[in-house]
């Protein structure tokens, strides 16, 4: 062979070796390889579209860059609490007026009165829907966090994260007592609260409902701190709840069934009174995966509001006729 | 003229002498200057940061030691002790019992003790962790994100080109001073915060 000739071999030769090395340089193992320790939901994602009960008919999005709570009054008036501004709109979804708040109101809910009793971060604020201060409660403590205020026609109960109780004050402020205080010699547990999710509802009997997430329960209280009842649901299906801190939020409708919702799998479902799951409201794959804090609130035509901070948006389920 | 010219001229010898004088200046101020960065400035390492990691299991497969240098390490700190723990359980576990079927590590690298009710501790068998993540991806996303992977820089080689930072789809890891070498996700306390 001609010298002329190898030469031309040996850089063919040359150039594929360096094309093979750029090729496994650049092109394999790339960023879109498939995982082979891939966490996987799917399976637990996926709803038979039988167990739907609820449709979304509409929504709202408020002029805020995030949803913290959302509440519904006996006019089914919707107040949201966004960044350091309340929401009002009417039951058609017209906004009738934003109140300016000095700091973010986290947690919300309205009082028999149409008082507006706001959580802040270690305070209670009084509001009207006029966007008047009515009064402005002294912090509870520096550990406190407020996830959850429920109100009734003589108490006001402060769900706080931080301490791991829940608060009784009466309506000017004065704090009665503690419930759901851990008491070990008595075998009570108290609140297991590994994150500050920590909900409050008022039941059809004025009774306190409380979340005890870290335990995947709800358990109802006197007013004295008496426990009532209580439902445990925990499982990795549809039907309880799993990790550290679901459900997450709760509302509840007129027959005394339970709306919950979840971090982890995002989904908005319904229990009976029992605890038993009925149906589900919104499934996972109406939400951006990650979603959290999706509040929610029920007004007297039972139609569900969820606050979805990702999209930005507070929607609006309803009954499916079947 | 020409004489001048000549006389400018540097002879062979006299080049050598030069070209070996000032090799010696440049070795010696080199190596001086090297010595100085080390002493006195700050060796870097790689990290990779926990807010950024997408779990997609490269920590796992491209490091170039086996088993990877990137290891689970546990904020006791944020960690909710909880009993269905998401970064233990498999999400289709049938129970809550320390079966292998159920435990969502291919290595069983996590141990579950009973602490009191209704609290379980999870503990890190470093030798087993393979750095795959699967467990702060179910911690995050039901719990509180307590468990969090990090290079171990008593097993890292430091490569100049780290060859998971190379694939890595989230640009997650970078060089952080040596006597500062983690990039944990929250801090104590921070579960709680709002």
């Amino acid at each position: 062979m001609k010298p002329k000739n190898i030469l031309i071999l040996s850089v063919i030769l040359l150039l594929i070796v360096v094309g093979f090395m750029a090729g496994d340089f650049f092109f394999s193992k790339g960023p879109n390889q498939e995982n082979p320790y891939e966490y996987d939901l799917t399976k637990q994602k996926e709803i038979d579209s039988s167990l739907i009960c609820y449709q979304e008919i509409s929504s709202i999005k408020p002029e805020t860059d995030y949803l913290y709570g959302i509440a519904t009054d006996e006019n089914d008036n919707l107040y949201v609490a966004a960044i350091e501004k309340l929401f009002i709109y009417n039951s058609t979804g017209h906004l009738i007026n934003t109140i300016q708040l000095k700091d973010n109101a986290y947690c919300l809910t309205v009082a028999p009165s149409g008082n507006i009793y706001l959580g802040m971060a270690d305070h209670v604020e009084v509001w009207n829907k006029e966007g008047n201060q009515l009064q402005s409660w002294p912090g509870i403590s520096d550990s406190s966090i407020i996830t959850s205020i429920a109100v009734n026609e003589t108490s006001v109960f402060v769900a706080d994260a931080g301490n791991k109780v829940v608060f009784h004050f009466n309506l000017n402020g004065e704090l009665q007592n503690k419930i759901g205080e851990k008491d070990t010699e008595n075998g009570k547990l108290g609140f297991i609260l590994p994150s500050a999710y920590f909900d409050l509802l008022i039941g059809r009997d004025n009774e306190l409902w409380a979340v005890n997430p870290g335990i995947h329960q709800l358990e109802s209280y006197r007013s004295n701190g008496e426990m009532i009842t209580s439902w445990q649901r925990t499982s990795m299906q549809l039907d309880g709840f799993s990790g550290c801190c679901n459900p997450s939020h709760i509302a509840m409708l007129s027959d005394g069934s339970f709306v919950t919702s979840e971090k982890g799998i995002e989904r908005v479902k319904i229990h009976l009174p029992t605890g038993d799951f009925k149906c589900v409201v919104a499934s996972p794959d109406q939400f951006i995966a990650g979603t959290t804090d999706l509040d929610l609130a029920v007004d007297t035509k039972d139609r569900i509001y969820v606050s979805d901070p990702k999209k930005g948006l507070v929607r609006i389920f309803e009954k499916m006729n079947k | 003229m020409t004489k001048e010219k000549s006389n400018k001229k540097i002879d062979r010898r006299e080049f050598l002498n030069n070209t070996f004088r000032f090799s010696l200046v440049v070795g010696i101020g080199g190596l001086g200057a090297v010595l100085a960065k080390n002493t006195l400035g700050t060796e870097m390492v790689w990290q990779l940061d926990a807010a950024k990691c997408v779990q997609c299991g490269r920590c796992a497969t491209d490091c170039v030691l086996t088993p990877s240098a990137v290891k689970l390490i546990h904020v006791y700190d944020m960690c909710g002790y909880c009993d269905l723990c998401g970064g233990y359980f498999r999400p289709e576990a049938k129970d809550r019992s320390t079966a292998a079927e159920n435990q969502l590590c291919p290595t069983s690298a996590i141990e579950r003790k009973f602490i009191e009710e209704p609290f379980f501790e999870y503990h890190i068998n470093a030798d087993l962790c393979i750095g795959c993540a699967k467990c702060m991806k179910g911690c995050g996303s039901f719990g509180n994100g307590s468990m969090q992977i990090q290079v171990n820089h008593d097993l890292c080689v430091n490569c100049n080109e780290c060859s998971i930072a190379r694939v890595c789809p989230s640009d997650a890891y970078t060089r952080v001073p040596a006597n500062d070498p983690y990039l944990f996700k929250g801090t104590s306390g921070q579960s709680m915060k709002i």
